[in-house]
């Protein structure tokens, strides 16, 4: 009886019709608005490009072994391509270089890979999309030194994302590195890990007002910490002396930006890598290794004004 | 002195170390304007506790829990579901602001409740229930908050985290009087007693009259209200119920209860030593940020101090037992 179930089920896999090209898409988690709003990105590029694709995340984006798991299981249903955003740089290797075997081409979602460590590995990239996240930092930056000057002088804290993360460290560098070029007096007197925890952001910028009365700006990897710091200065009583910036451009940090409260945040545009991934994997074709997606420093004048044609993908 | 840490059972080594490393921090911190060194400001003592005060207070739940015998791995998830329940109620649901305060501890102490319902009346070990907890709560935050903070409180709630009367942080206050009546009802009342002869010997404290159950399942509940304190000065400090919020933080509470003196088998504990703890773990963090360390010592040194901390204890017991 079992078996013959098992037969008609196998018979009826087998006999579905072809379908349109479909890819695998592998997310890290869906339990955040940034990964929300590159899943629509997907799901509208996929609809303009005409094709199908399937899509799967894990619980968290700490979630690594889970992650290859789900990965391997995508493979049995033999995508045209595999898109994904891996939760590191070397947990889906092993996967991955299955694709290439069964020659499933690999796209690189937000720049999660290292080519190099990959090539290593024997795993092929099509491509890597995403933001630059050491232009993120330094448009927060040169932002800062568009409102306060090139011979601006005064402390500036650093607030970096998870200890020994990439993204955190790249956003960090790219912000010391450009406000040393265009402003060397204003000084980076901490940088410190807030580990992408708003509460721990809270204390860093409490000690550091402590110990730096005078300090004129805040830069945080992420709008989370960014909130955390802002948040921090008004209850010391600074509210308006201390200039915070963020890296995101999420729903929180847009709703204190129209409050007048956090001053600006370097906006990542998931939405548009979602929708682009797909459209290039569709139109073939050789790529570069890094594609850009551009991001956007939103502030209060921005926002209200509304105009800015690439708010659109600010999700 | 030595009497006075003995009853009320702070670990010696605990305040030797909390005495030692202020003296560290003091002389390498840097000077102020005003030639001061900025560690010994009154500013950044009260910077030390108000950055204690979240993983402090769920330290004195993770005191009472563990001097009964028990623990309770869920006080950091259960915190960042009493930060989104209390937010949620007033933001989304636009009901008054109080609403954050029954909303927060209202959703820690039923977590609490939940345990210790099972831990009593299912006799499932409380490791497991309260590891359960973690997920449960964690992912309920999560559902409840569509995994995004929900930002804006009103200024009632903010005054709870951000306000400075006297020049003090409120987070402050609300520290030190959780921890005054934590420490009196542990210390001082029947229920304090009953709490530490449980963890001592459950047996005999069934046999001298102890209703052992409904105890475990007060303290159980009396935990998750502290993640609700938490969770709700979390919330207020940094104006966002936050699902993310916590994460970890039982690890943290339960390490400051244990350089404080607490018997991680029970049967000792104390909500002063627990605060000398957290106070450690305050100095440590508050110190290495005025340095500007790279912090990745952080964990290190906090790590380093707990074992010393109960080593030290176990050589001077031991030495005075073969007296």
């Amino acid at each position: 009886m079992h078996k013959k179930l098992a037969a008609a089920a196998v018979a009826t896999l087998i006999a579905l019709p072809v379908h349109a090209e479909t890819y695998g898409v592998l997310m890290k988690t869906l339990a955040n608005p940034f990964w929300g709003a590159m899943e629509l990105g997907v799901r509208e590029g996929a609809e303009a490009a005409g094709v199908d694709y399937y899509l799967q995340a894990v619980e968290s984006d700490q979630a690594a072994e889970p992650q290859l798991n789900v990965c391997n299981t995508m493979l049995e249903r033999q995508p045209d391509a595999m898109i994904t955003a891996a939760i590191n740089s070397t947990i889906l290797l092993p996967c991955l270089k299955r694709a290439n075997e069964m020659g499933i081409p690999v796209v690189d979602l937000d720049g999660n890979l290292d080519h190099k460590i990959a090539a290593d590995a024997g795993v092929e990239i099509a491509f890597s999309i995403g933001s630059d996240n050491v232009a993120a930092g330094g448009q927060g930056a040169e932002w800062l030194v568009s409102q306060l000057g090139a011979d601006a002088t005064g402390p500036v804290l650093v607030i970096e994302g998870l200890s020994g993360n990439i993204t955190g460290q790249k956003r960090a560098s790219g912000f010391a590195d450009t406000l040393a070029e265009l402003a060397p007096g204003l000084e980076v007197v901490a940088s410190l890990p807030g580990d992408w925890d708003r509460g721990k952001a809270a204390n860093i910028t409490n000690d550091i007002l402590t110990s730096h009365p005078d300090l004129v700006a805040i830069f945080a990897a992420n709008d989370g910490m960014a909130l955390g710091a802002v948040e921090t200065v008004y209850a010391a009583g600074k509210g308006g002396d201390v200039i915070v910036i963020g890296v995101d451009g999420n729903s929180d940090a847009v709703k204190s930006i129209k409050a007048g409260r956090l001053n600006a945040s370097v906006a990542q545009l998931p939405y548009l890598v979602g929708k682009q991934a797909v459209e290039m994997v569709k139109a073939g074709g050789d790529h570069e290794d890094w594609i850009f997606v551009p991001t956007m420093v939103l502030t209060k004048e921005i926002l209200d004004a509304g105009t800015d044609p690439m708010l659109e993908y600010v999700k | 002195m030595l009497k006075l840490l003995e009853r009320t059972h702070v670990r010696p080594e605990s305040l030797a170390v909390l005495i030692g490393l202020a003296v560290v921090m003091a002389i390498l911190s840097p000077v102020t304007g005003s030639g001061v060194r900025v560690f010994l400001t009154a500013n950044n003592f009260f910077n030390i506790i108000l950055a204690s005060a979240t993983f402090g207070i769920l330290a004195i739940g993770a005191t009472y829990v563990i001097s009964a015998a028990g623990i309770d791995l869920s006080l950091g998830s259960v915190l960042g579901l009493a930060s989104v329940s209390g937010a949620a109620l007033v933001v989304t649901l636009e009901w008054p602001w109080y609403f954050a305060i029954i909303g927060s501890l209202g959703a820690g102490a039923a977590a609490g409740a939940v345990n210790g319902f099972i831990v009593t009346r299912g006799h499932v070990p409380a490791f497991i229930v309260t590891l359960g907890m973690l997920g449960v709560a964690r992912g309920l935050a999560l559902i409840i908050s569509d995994g995004r903070g929900i930002y804006g409180l009103p200024p009632e709630i903010l005054f709870l985290g951000q306000a400075r009367p006297w020049g003090i942080p409120t987070p402050v206050f609300i520290l030190i009087a959780v921890a005054l009546v934590a420490h009196y009802i542990l210390a001082h009342t029947p229920f304090g007693h009953h709490t530490l002869a449980l963890g001592d010997n459950e047996n005999s404290a069934r046999a001298t009259g102890i209703n052992v159950r409904r105890q475990r399942m007060m303290l159980y509940t009396i935990s998750g209200l502290m993640a609700g304190i938490a969770g709700l000065i979390f919330t207020a400090r940094v104006n966002t119920g936050d699902p993310t919020a916590g994460l970890n933080y039982e690890l943290l509470a339960i390490t400051a209860a244990i350089i404080g003196g607490t018997n991680l088998f029970g049967g000792r504990g104390s909500i002063l030593g627990t605060m000398i703890g957290a106070l450690i773990m305050g100095v440590l963090q508050n110190g290495l940020n005025l340095m500007a360390v790279q912090a990745y010592y952080q964990q290190m040194a906090i790590g380093a101090v707990l074992i010393a901390a109960v080593w030290l204890d176990q050589i001077r017991t031991r030495g005075r037992s073969l007296q």
